[in-house]
């Protein structure tokens, strides 16, 4: 029994035993997880209830140099419908009256909506799209409707507000101001949002939030929360008026004649303010938008517009006088193996250097060029880009092109290379860059930096400001300055561009017309392309703006010259500008008084100030002055006739009683 | 002897140990279901006033089986247990479906688990049973009878399917050891579930040639050693039975199993690891925990139990509440206070003079000592999830009475045993 007793007690020894040693287990592997491993849990458990939400900054907006929007960024929301959530009560009675005052709203009918609301419960879709894109004022009168009105549990509203940028000017210069990337939303690339990205974009704040029931997230507060800054307004160049008239009247042309993309450049010749960029590509469907920018990151051979460059060249140089005579042939030349040849059938014959450039002579500008520099190529090319067209400008826009000046050494230098870039190949530059040459020239020979931008200001004060920057004091001597204004004037009165001369307003500038894609000669002669193009200033005599116009491949059939297709853009502008500046007539000595006047002021001023007990002596006052004595003095006048007071119906003396009435006769 | 003193005799270290811990249970619901958008506190739509309700409700439960003379319970254990097997019958036709499960009355917004109670019942009948006095553990017979008694509640909770529930049935070897099973039986379960383990661990070929190589060894050790020659065929016997075992282990957990299964154990056996998805509880889990450190983050303060990254905390996951808010010290306690629970009920059981209070007390130290092992061990990693309630802790009317019931029963028996014996 005693051993019965024995084996029993280890039984229960045995299960309590083996019990405390299970439960030992459980501690040590409690005080595993919690000591042993414990910072990696600690570390994760705050990975997974805190979190760092942004808090976005508003973006800032561009303006116009006029303070006009360009680009600002607004609140826009889609309103979508959970059909699921909505009772089925409130979904019968209010489906009626709903499908009503949307079909009102988005003009449709309403049983429309009716369909579209009960498919939706039928399919029970939880996200249906019922608008899209609505501005706030929308959006309220949409959260106000039947059912919608009851909230997101019981109405089954689901609100999402985005942020969308909006351009109050249409797409009126688009590509300058630049765009939102379409695939990365939040980003900007290009134009003058990609290149104040982050002065618009301001600083994203930061806010450390703590996860509780129900998917919620709160705020906790603490030391490292970071208030968002707001991003800065930019102001640019652009006014909006002149934009408006560069592209309409480029895509004016662009469509007359067919071409396949254009830009137009507008500058302030004193400052370099770029006042107008629009740069316009045609779409697939035919039609023409701001496509790429290609003002600034198109480099091309300039042709017929370099020619400015190289006589400035070599007059500043003193290798030739705008006197010195060329003889051009009969249109045909040969040099080097190669024959060039001008425009004009039979030739200019003998020309002097000025009536080379008049007429776009090639012959003339790479004969007056190759006899003064064959020798030392290196000269030309060095004049050329010391003035600072061998680099780019460097504006803050992305995508400025690289421009080209090839010199001797280069690989590609030839002996023809240096004649056929007088009359502008054999290098590549932009039209941001041709222009900016010409300003020079309009701007007496000072070099200004093209600049779009005025200022950067935050809502309340000006944050960083921009003068204009001078990239070259003087790049040719007044002399010769003088000289290239008068060839430019000339061109438009009686040269390449005297279609387009006017009497009412002058202007200088210079024609091109460049062969474009001829590298595969036998095609380009089936299919001939050109860039026609148009850079100088107005008015001649006292230049304001510059301005450039470069159309890509104008269909041949209606014209490529320089002067047929670019030139009137050109002058379309320049009478616009001009017709549009209101003609200021200042008027001198506002102040003068009429003595005349002055006196009877006076003499009424004095009597009314004095004080009557009895009726005053109102004869020969101005009627209305006497109405107004009489009544201060709590009399009712009655008046008869116009003019001053001849007869007063009580006699001055008597006593005012108040309320009488006094007849005035009035001659 | 006087009426009045039969309350005096009631064990009130089990009655204080009970309280204590649905007490601590009950604060650590409140944490894990707090929402802050309540209004009000008595609003019976929030879970921890629901468990309040609840728990008033089990301490009118108690002074009911209290009240009751004790030998009503060893009187009519055969009948409560009968109807405890109708009860889980009757779901097959009555049921309701609550995630996934079949294992629910309805009355409204309630539900009864007729599961929770039937292991009171399978305690009073294995009890009844071997207080027989024809009976004797040691015999085979009757250990095939007690088996019965044991299976067939198991058998019906099986197909709910609740596979953990049925698992706890398991703890009846202990009270059947202690009234005699030999020893063997235990070895056998521990081996049968290394077994398992190995199976699913390493495959069923391995396991297989293991039990060879393993059988083999002791065969040529007993034969080098004895001087008679040891019975091959008893050997072979042995070792076919494993590779049998070995095999149908392999069968059901691929066919009769369901993913989910396979992907709990898996996860736990390391084959597989994926935090997001289906081993996402107990990595949570293990968070908040790990994350509690010496002294917890405080009540209510559990960043883990607030942003509700713990799915089910405030049922099978409570425990994960204890360690992230009040530490290791705080987990520490809750262990204490369940292993004084059950060795105070295996102290009580070994004192009881007859041989039903006897086994029934045993039964319930083995259920609720399986229920913390299991339920603690999957919140921690330790076990694959098994979807088992912590005794007293976790959300639940039925879980709370059930246990409740299972308690205070031996409370009574317990206390009625100076009179009737």
């Amino acid at each position: 029994m005693a051993d019965k007793e024995k084996n029993i007690l280890n039984r229960l020894y045995f299960i309590a035993g083996g019990m405390f040693l299970f439960a030992l287990l459980i501690a040590i592997k409690l005080a595993d997880i919690q000591f042993v491993e414990g910072d990696k849990y600690r570390e994760l458990a705050e990975k997974n209830t805190t979190k760092n939400f942004t808090i976005p900054a508003n973006r800032g907006n561009v303006y116009a140099d006029d303070g006009s929007l360009l680009a600002s960024s607004v609140p826009k929301y889609d309103i979508r419908f959970d059909a699921v959530t909505v009772s089925s009560e409130d979904f019968k009675e209010h489906l009626v009256p709903l499908s009503k005052e949307m079909g009102n709203m988005f003009n449709r009918p309403a049983s429309y909506y009716q369909n579209v609301l009960r498919k939706a419960r039928a399919n029970k879709n939880r996200y249906l799209l019922l608008a899209k894109n609505l501005g706030y004022s929308d959006y309220k009168r949409v959260k106000q409707m039947p059912l919608l009105n009851k909230g997101p549990y019981k109405g089954g509203i689901i609100v999402e507000q985005k942020t969308v940028r909006e351009h109050p000017m249409g797409k009126i210069g688009a590509r300058l101001v630049g765009n939102e990337d379409r695939e990365n939303p939040g980003y900007y690339a290009v134009g003058l949002e990609g290149a104040f990205h982050e002065k618009l974009s301001g600083k994203k704040g930061k806010r450390l939030k703590q996860k509780i029931a129900k998917g919620q997230w709160k705020p906790v507060y603490d030391e490292n929360e970071v208030e968002p800054q707001d991003g800065y307004d930019v102001v640019s160049t652009i006014d909006v008026n002149i934009q408006d008239i560069a592209h309409h009247a480029l895509l004016k042309q662009l469509e007359e004649y067919e071409a396949d993309h254009g830009c137009v450049i507008v500058m302030e010749v004193e400052t370099g303010e770029i006042k107008a960029v629009s740069n316009l590509g045609r779409s697939r469907s035919g039609g023409f938008y701001e496509r790429l920018n290609y003002a600034v990151g198109e480099s091309t051979e300039p042709g017929s517009t370099f020619k400015t460059v190289a006589l400035t060249v070599a007059l500043e140089h003193k290798v030739i006088d705008t006197a010195t005579v060329v003889d051009t042939k009969d249109g045909s030349f040969r040099i080097y193996g190669r024959t060039i040849s001008d425009s004009k059938r039979g030739g200019y014959g003998e020309i002097s250097a000025a009536r080379a450039l008049e007429v776009s002579s090639n012959i003339g500008l790479a004969r007056l060029i190759d006899d003064a520099y064959k020798d030392n190529p290196k000269k030309f090319t060095n004049q050329v880009k010391e003035w600072g067209l061998g680099n780019r400008i460097g504006i803050p826009i992305k995508g400025e092109a690289h421009p080209v000046i090839y010199e001797k050494g280069d690989d590609l230098w030839s002996r023809n290379a240096l004649p056929s870039m007088s009359y502008g190949y054999n290098l590549r530059m932009t039209p941001l860059q041709i222009l900016t040459f010409y300003n020079a020239i309009a701007n007496n020979g000072k070099m200004v930096k093209p600049r779009f931008i005025k200022e950067i200001r935050s809502w309340k004060e000006e944050i960083e400001s921009y003068e204009t920057e001078v990239l070259h004091g003087q790049i040719a001597s007044e002399e010769t300055i003088k000289k290239i204004q008068e060839i430019l004037k000339n061109i438009v009165k009686r040269g390449t561009g005297k279609k387009l001369y006017s009497e009412n307003f002058s202007m200088a500038g210079k024609t091109g017309t460049a062969r474009t894609e001829y590298a595969n000669f036998d095609a380009w002669l089936k299919d001939k392309k050109y860039v026609s193009s148009f850079a100088g200033y107005f008015p001649a005599e006292n230049p304001k703006y510059s301005c450039i116009v470069v159309i890509h491949k104008p269909s041949t059939k209606k014209g490529y010259y320089g002067a047929d297709v670019t030139g009137p853009v050109f002058k379309r502008i320049a009478q616009k500008i001009f017709t549009d500046s209101p003609l200021k007539a200042e008027v001198a000595n506002l102040d003068v008084v009429d003595p005349i006047f002055q006196n009877d002021f006076e003499s009424y001023y004095g009597k009314v100030q004095k004080r009557f007990s009895k009726i005053p002596n109102v004869k020969g006052m101005a009627g209305m002055d006497a109405v107004s004595l009489l009544e201060n003095l709590g009399l009712k006048v009655k008046l008869q006739g116009n003019g001053s007071v001849q007869e007063q119906s009580i006699p001055s003396g008597e006593k005012i009683k108040k309320g009488q009435t006094i007849i005035l006769t009035l001659s | 002897m006087p009426q009045s003193k039969v309350y005096l005799k009631f064990d009130w270290l089990t009655i204080f140990l009970f309280f204590a811990l649905v007490a601590i249970g009950w604060v650590n619901i409140y944490s894990a279901s707090l929402d802050e958008s309540a209004t009000t506190f008595f609003d019976l739509s929030q879970i921890y006033t629901k468990q309040l309700l609840f728990i008033v409700l089990s301490v009118l439960l108690i002074i009911f089986i209290l009240a009751i003379d004790a030998k009503f319970y060893e009187r009519f254990s055969s009948i409560i247990y009968i109807v405890s097997l109708l009860s889980l019958l009757g779901l097959f036709v009555f049921g309701k479906n609550i995630n996934g499960a079949t294992s629910w009355y309805g009355f409204g917004a309630f539900g009864l688990q007729p599961s929770e109670f039937a292991k009171a019942a399978t305690a009073l009948a294995l009890a009844k049973y071997c207080s027989d006095l024809g009976v004797n553990i040691r015999e085979f017979k009757h250990q095939i009878r007690a088996f019965i008694i044991i299976a067939l509640p198991a058998i019906l909770i099986v197909p709910q399917p609740d596979p953990g529930s049925a698992l706890i049935y398991a703890a009846f070897i202990f009270p059947l050891y202690r009234e005699g099973l030999h020893f063997v039986y235990l070895l056998l379960g521990f081996f049968a579930a290394a077994l398992f383990v190995a199976t699913l661990g390493l495959g069923v070929v391995w396991v297989a040639l293991g039990v060879l190589l393993l059988g083999a060894l002791i065969y040529l050790y007993n034969l080098k050693r004895n001087r008679k020659k040891p019975p091959l065929m008893r050997y072979i016997f042995i070792a076919l039975a494993c590779i049998g075992f070995a095999f149908s282990v392999n069968y059901i957990f691929e066919n009769v199993f369901e993913q989910r299964h396979r992907d709990r154990f898996n996860i736990v056996l390391g084959k597989e690891t994926d935090a997001k998805g289906i081993g996402y509880n107990t990595n949570q889990s293990e968070i908040a925990i790990g994350s509690g450190g010496w002294t917890g983050k405080g009540w209510t303060q559990g960043t883990q139990t607030k942003g509700n990254f713990v799915p089910e905390q405030h049922t099978d996951y409570i425990f994960s509440t204890v360690g992230e808010e009040w530490g290791f010290l705080g987990s520490l306690l809750v262990v204490v206070l369940f292993v004084a629970l059950i060795v105070r009920i295996l102290y009580l059981a070994e004192r009881q003079k007859g041989t039903f209070a006897r086994v029934y007390g045993y039964s319930v130290a083995a259920i609720l000592f399986i229920h913390f092992f299991v339920n603690v061990g999957m919140v921690m990693g330790l076990f694959p999830t098994i979807g088992i309630p912590l005794p007293f802790f976790s959300y639940g009317g039925s879980s709370l009475w059930g246990f409740t019931i299972l308690l205070f029963v031996f409370i009574r028996l317990d206390g009625g045993n100076y009179y009737y014996t």
